[in-house]
């Protein structure tokens, strides 16, 4: 475990080495947030309610929902095991004493404890910014289980991507597969609109995915709705980690006797 | 100046055919803007659909103006990925690694080598799908369509495309200047994710300069949408061709002062 640290703690030092980016990455935060301020401003006057949502509910939604999309940075970790397949530096972590699916996990939670207080401060920010009257949970079930779930969601994240990065072994370029997914992922984790909006019917197709407890479902919790999906929203998110470890062994085994360590 | 245009079609011809050598080498890739661009609009169809069923207007548009309002800029973003996308923004990379020395020293503009030797045929699908948007929009919509309203839209979209262009252009010219551009490339990324999402008419006070003048991509779609369900009047026709006009002059500036001070490799 000792080592898994170490991984974490050297990412996280050297994420200092990139301030600018670090500067850069809290300001455009602004833009899920500007995007929703302004439509929504403009929907809410004429209206006082949509769906469920309050104009300043549907803000908050929106904060915490960039704030945990701001966190989930599990995409580099496909395009860099792509990367070094095609060119054949994969080798690196194969030579190194751990596993390498924890390796990831590790750089993932390194990154993510440097950018968690800035996110945060960005969300702050925001909120006073903007002058959003945060509606935040009262429930202390709701919490835990929104912090829960948005932990499991992130190393669902980190699990799907590592396994679409693998899969370079059999396929080579994936890199339009890799956008695309992005592009569906903005959708499915209700980073545009809230999922709530769409019909019911579709609303129940996305309970059956992961995606929706990615960041949807936590942002809900966290701001006081869908208490009710709490707890099951947990044990599916985990079901889902379970599920995506199993088909990753069964990848990782099948595939990683083609890599021959010269790049593609 | 005849013979320079036809000087620069022969050229525009060579490079199409190189071009399609090498994507012939390259199956996989040939379609891959299609289908990554495609899903983009796609989402935002589905993104507003789910707004759509819990509202019937937003800012007085309804949901054919706001579907003409994406295939809009659809076809925006098809035209640029189709003719030029894939040129001008390796211009940082030939900048940094002193490989423009090569544009410089042939005998065509190196700006018109650049931006065009990069067409992309298999983002053609594209223009046809943002075709098939503005259709669906018109059929909801229902505009009162003349043939005036139709070129005024054709006219504004041709504007339209060569503003387009020129932002692309501009922000990558910062790299004739600065060390890194990638600043540039996120300050595009984020003006064009956020006014794909949301037409002009939501912006007011400082965004409204800010998208409307500073950055405009709150105009491209919005104009022309404007154009063709008849919102559009002599004011915000001439203020459209004024930023079109301020941004050639602006590009063309930064452009011509950064060649000047590009000194070769690693500059």
């Amino acid at each position: 475990m000792h080592k898994y640290l170490e991984i974490a703690r050297v990412y996280m030092k050297t994420q200092l080495a990139w301030r600018a980016d670090v500067i850069f990455n809290m300001i455009f935060t602004v833009t899920k947030i500007l995007f929703a301020y302004l439509l929504w401003g403009l929907i809410f006057r004429e209206r006082s309610m949509v769906g469920e949502f309050t104009f300043h509910g549907i803000l908050s939604y929106y904060i915490v929902s960039s704030f945990l999309s701001q966190l989930e940075m599990s995409r580099s970790v496909s395009g860099e095991i792509h990367e070094r397949i095609r060119n054949g530096t994969f080798s690196k972590y194969m030579i190194v004493p751990v596993n390498v699916e924890g390796y990831f996990i590790f750089m993932e939670l390194g990154m993510i404890a440097f950018y968690f207080v800035f996110d945060l401060l960005a969300a702050v920010v925001w909120r006073f910014v903007f002058r959003i009257e945060f509606s935040f949970a009262s429930d202390p079930v709701a919490i835990v289980c929104g912090v829960l779930t948005a932990a499991l969601g992130l190393l669902f994240m980190v699990e799907l991507n590592f396994w679409l990065g693998i899969l370079t072994l059999k396929y080579q370029g994936i890199e339009a597969f890799l956008m695309i997914k992005n592009n569906l992922m903005e959708l499915a984790t209700g980073s545009i609109v809230p999922l709530a909006l769409f019909p019911e019917i579709a609303v129940g197709v996305m309970r059956c995915l992961p995606f929706y407890y990615v960041t949807y479902l936590p942002a809900m919790l966290l701001t006081g709705q869908c208490g009710d999906e709490a707890v099951t929203g947990v044990a599916v998110i985990a079901a889902w980690c379970v599920g995506m470890q199993l088909v990753l062994a069964a990848t990782w085994k099948k595939y990683i006797r083609k890599y021959d360590g010269v790049g593609i | 100046m005849r013979s320079r245009i036809r000087k620069n079609r022969k050229v525009l011809q060579a490079m199409l055919a190189l071009r399609f050598h090498g994507l012939t080498v390259f199956r996989l890739d040939f379609f891959a803007p299609f289908f990554i661009d495609g899903s983009l609009f796609a989402i935002q169809l589905l993104a507003f659909s789910a707004v759509y069923s819990n509202v019937d207007t937003v800012g007085g548009w309804g949901r054919g103006e706001m579907i003409l309002y994406i295939g809009t800029f659809s076809l925006l973003n098809a035209v640029s990925m189709t003719l030029y996308f894939f040129g001008v923004c390796r211009i940082p990379d030939k900048v940094k690694s002193g490989e423009l020395d090569l544009y410089l020293t042939k005998p065509v503009s190196p700006l018109f080598r650049l931006s065009f030797e990069n067409i992309s045929p298999g983002s053609v699908p594209l223009i046809f799908l943002s075709i098939a948007i503005l259709a669906y929009g018109g059929r909801v919509a229902q505009p009162e369509i003349c043939g005036r309203s139709v070129a005024a839209y054709c006219f504004w979209i041709a504007v339209m495309a060569v503003l387009y262009y020129e932002m692309e252009v501009l922000l990558r010219s910062v790299s004739l200047y600065l060390v890194s551009s990638a600043r540039m490339d996120q300050l595009e990324e984020a003006g064009i994710a956020l006014c794909m999402k949301l037409p002009g008419i939501a912006f007011y006070g400082v965004y409204k300069v800010i998208f409307y003048l500073l950055l405009p991509y709150g105009i491209m779609a919005t104009l022309p949408v404007q154009s063709l369900i008849g919102e559009m009047d002599g004011r915000l026709a001439a203020y459209g061709i004024f930023v079109v006009l301020l941004f050639s002059g602006l590009t063309a500036a930064v452009w011509k002062r950064g060649l000047r001070r590009y000194n070769s490799a690693s500059s």
